[in-house]
């Protein structure tokens, strides 16, 4: 009889057990998780108050961000872009520490691999950041210098330009992230590729009219619009 | 450096062999002429010339001195003939002319630029002797030219200057000037020779530096200025953001001194006034309409952004009309410039996008003007620069009233 109650009691006893030595964890977890939160909260509203008294979004206007962001289609306020991107990395920042604290065998590779990857994502972010403010950088700088040379179709090559590097830095931060390697350069490839075969058709062939027209009015100015003013 | 002069004469170069000997016997004719009882110094300050620029200048003398009716006898003008230190630049070769002023401690100095075809001997004397006699201390230049050149001068640094600094300097981009050993100091002691300064946008530095800190400004007529034909292919936006960021750089440093200046006075000038002979000047003003149209057309958006819908409207409504009755008017430019300005002061955009993206309307600005005065005389063009200056000197107070 005692052999059979300590049969069905130590199942027990070992789930207590087990509980005993998980329950630190546990509670560990939840204060990580309970501080962090209240840690992220703090900073969110110092954050917004210390950008707010340093005119953080009169700032970003004249550097450009806000047109920038405006341009991505991102219409919150700078100061409150960067208050929820600080906030929501310590979140998920606190969460993964959380997670950790439950010395779980599965959910430590997890965090692990997390925190392996986390340098990719900030690689392919800034990739992206970067990319994109280069893009409309280069694209502007063909725009004003196309329209101030009297060519035609500026916006169009100057959004050909955007476009063409959107996707080499879209490429870029897709390889950076490992997403389907293989596939991202290979579609990269045709994309691009694809892309610059279509303009050489369309130009050489179906725009034969128009290039000759061009080539055409820049020999006439040439020749026939001679220009003596002296600006300076 | 040991020893002392009383003036120094620099001229900047870079690869003006063929026309620097010319500008050099020049100088030596009119120190000769007219300072023949005080020591002077020649300094060529050379970017690096691959020539023989500096092979000419010390090889140049005037062979008959009876030629230049100088009867006295003249000792050759020493010459210091340098490659510059720092930033390659006109900005770079005037600081090694007045770190020289300053060694020889001179009374006067001037400078002028190496592919002058037009100079005479006279230039010397106008451009020092109102220095020398302590009426000036910096002497701008004054030239003849025909009515559609010198048209960023004409529709933009001119009338800009002139509104904010109050003096009537009519060429404060001249590049030839006179000014005293004291000016040569003061421009030494500045912090801007490792900035663009060095490099692009001295004259309109020098002139402001000078009038804004209130030394004794004159201006000198000169007559005709020739100088060899620049590159056709120079790109006009890249100028253009050259003169007008040195201007708009200018305004950051000087907001305490412009903003209290009323209206505008003349300033004292020097010389014999008397008409020159021009050539004629080819004009193409419907290449001039087509990029202001193709503006229209692609920048939209920074234009917009730049003036407001409402000058970006009344822009607008030019777009529709045909060349005859093309006109840009003066109060709507006036307040394009103060936009940029604004704009600039802002950091709207990158400075050489936002400045470049001037150029299409600085076209239409120079279609009109050169449609307006197709039949006008030298007069008559003058006359129309100085109402557009009456603008900017009456929309002042826009620029005043958003400078934040």
């Amino acid at each position: 009889m005692q052999d059979f109650l300590t049969l069905v009691i130590e199942p027990f006893r070992e789930v207590f057990a087990g509980f005993k030595r998980f329950a630190p964890n546990m509670l560990a977890m939840l204060t990580i998780l309970i501080g962090g939160l209240v840690f992220a909260r703090i900073v969110r509203v110092l954050l917004r108050k210390a950008l707010t008294a340093l005119s953080f979004d009169a700032w970003s206007d004249r550097m450009g961000f806000t047109v920038m962001m405006r341009k991505g289609d991102l219409w919150t306020k700078p100061t409150e872009a960067v208050v929820r991107v600080v906030f929501w990395f310590l979140v998920i920042f606190t969460i993964m520490i959380g997670l950790g604290a439950l010395k779980v065998h599965a959910v430590d590779n997890l965090v692990a691999q997390f925190f392996l990857y986390l340098p990719r994502v900030f690689s392919a972010v800034l990739i992206l950041v970067i990319g994109y403010v280069a893009a409309g950088f280069l694209s502007r700088t063909v725009l004003i210098a196309l329209v101030n040379n009297g060519y035609h179709y500026a916006k169009l090559l100057a959004e050909a330009v955007r476009l063409l590097l959107i996707v080499l830095i879209l490429a870029m931060a897709l390889e950076q992230l490992q997403v389907a390697p293989n596939i991202v350069v290979a579609a990269f490839s045709i994309i691009f590729g694809g892309i610059v075969i279509a303009l050489a058709i369309a130009f050489g062939a179906g725009g034969i009219e128009a290039a000759r027209r061009m080539i055409e009015k820049g020999a006439a100015e040439k020749v026939e619009g001679k220009d003596d003013i002296q600006h300076l | 450096m040991a020893g002392s002069a009383d003036i120094v004469i620099g001229i900047p170069s870079f690869n003006n062999a063929r026309t620097i000997g010319h500008v050099v016997r020049a100088v030596q004719a009119g120190l000769a002429k007219y300072f023949p009882e005080l020591k002077a110094v020649l300094v060529n300050s050379d970017g690096g010339s691959r020539d023989g620029t500096m092979d000419v200048v010390r090889s140049t003398r005037i062979e008959d001195q009876a030629a230049i009716l100088v009867h006295h006898r003249i000792d050759p003008v020493p010459i210091i003939a340098t490659p510059y230190e720092g930033i390659p630049g006109k900005g770079s070769a005037f600081r090694a002319v007045f770190e020289i002023a300053d060694a020889l401690n001179a009374k006067a100095c001037a400078v002028v630029d190496s592919d002058l075809r037009s100079i005479t001997p006279e230039w010397v004397e106008l451009l020092l002797k109102p220095v020398l006699r302590g009426e000036a201390e910096f002497v701008a230049p004054l030239y003849h030219r025909h009515k559609f050149d010198g048209t960023i001068t004409n529709s933009i640094v001119y009338p800009l200057t002139r509104a904010l600094y109050g003096r009537r300097v009519r060429q404060p981009i001249g590049g030839d000037f006179g000014f005293s050993g004291k000016l040569a100091r003061f421009y030494l002691e500045k912090d801007v020779w490792e900035t663009d300064v060095a490099r692009f946008g001295i004259d309109i530095w020098m002139t402001t530096t000078a009038v804004a800190n209130n030394f004794k400004i004159s201006q000198s007529y000169l007559g005709a200025k020739i100088h060899d034909t620049k590159d056709p292919g120079a790109d006009l936006s890249a100028m253009l953001y050259q003169v007008v960021s040195a201007a708009f750089g200018l305004m950051e440093a000087y907001p305490d001194v412009w903003k209290k200046v009323q209206g505008s006075e003349p300033v004292r000038t020097y010389g014999f006034q008397y008409a020159v002979g021009l050539e004629q000047v080819n004009v193409n003003v419907q290449r001039m309409l087509g990029i202001f149209r193709e503006g229209l057309r692609n920048l939209r958006e920074i234009w917009t952004a730049v003036l407001g819908q409402g000058d970006f409207g009344d822009v607008e409504s030019l777009g529709g009309a045909g060349v005859d009755a093309f006109r840009f008017p003066r109060g709507l430019w006036s307040r394009i410039i103060y936009d940029y300005a604004l704009a600039y002061h802002r950091k709207r955009l990158p400075a050489e996008h936002l400045i470049k993206s001037l150029t299409p309307l600085y076209l239409g600005r120079t279609a009109s003007f050169v449609l307006e005065m197709a039949d006008a005389d030298q007069s008559g063009a003058e006359e129309e620069i100085e109402r557009l200056c009456e603008e900017f000197e009456k929309n002042k107070e826009y620029l005043l009233n958003n400078w934040k």
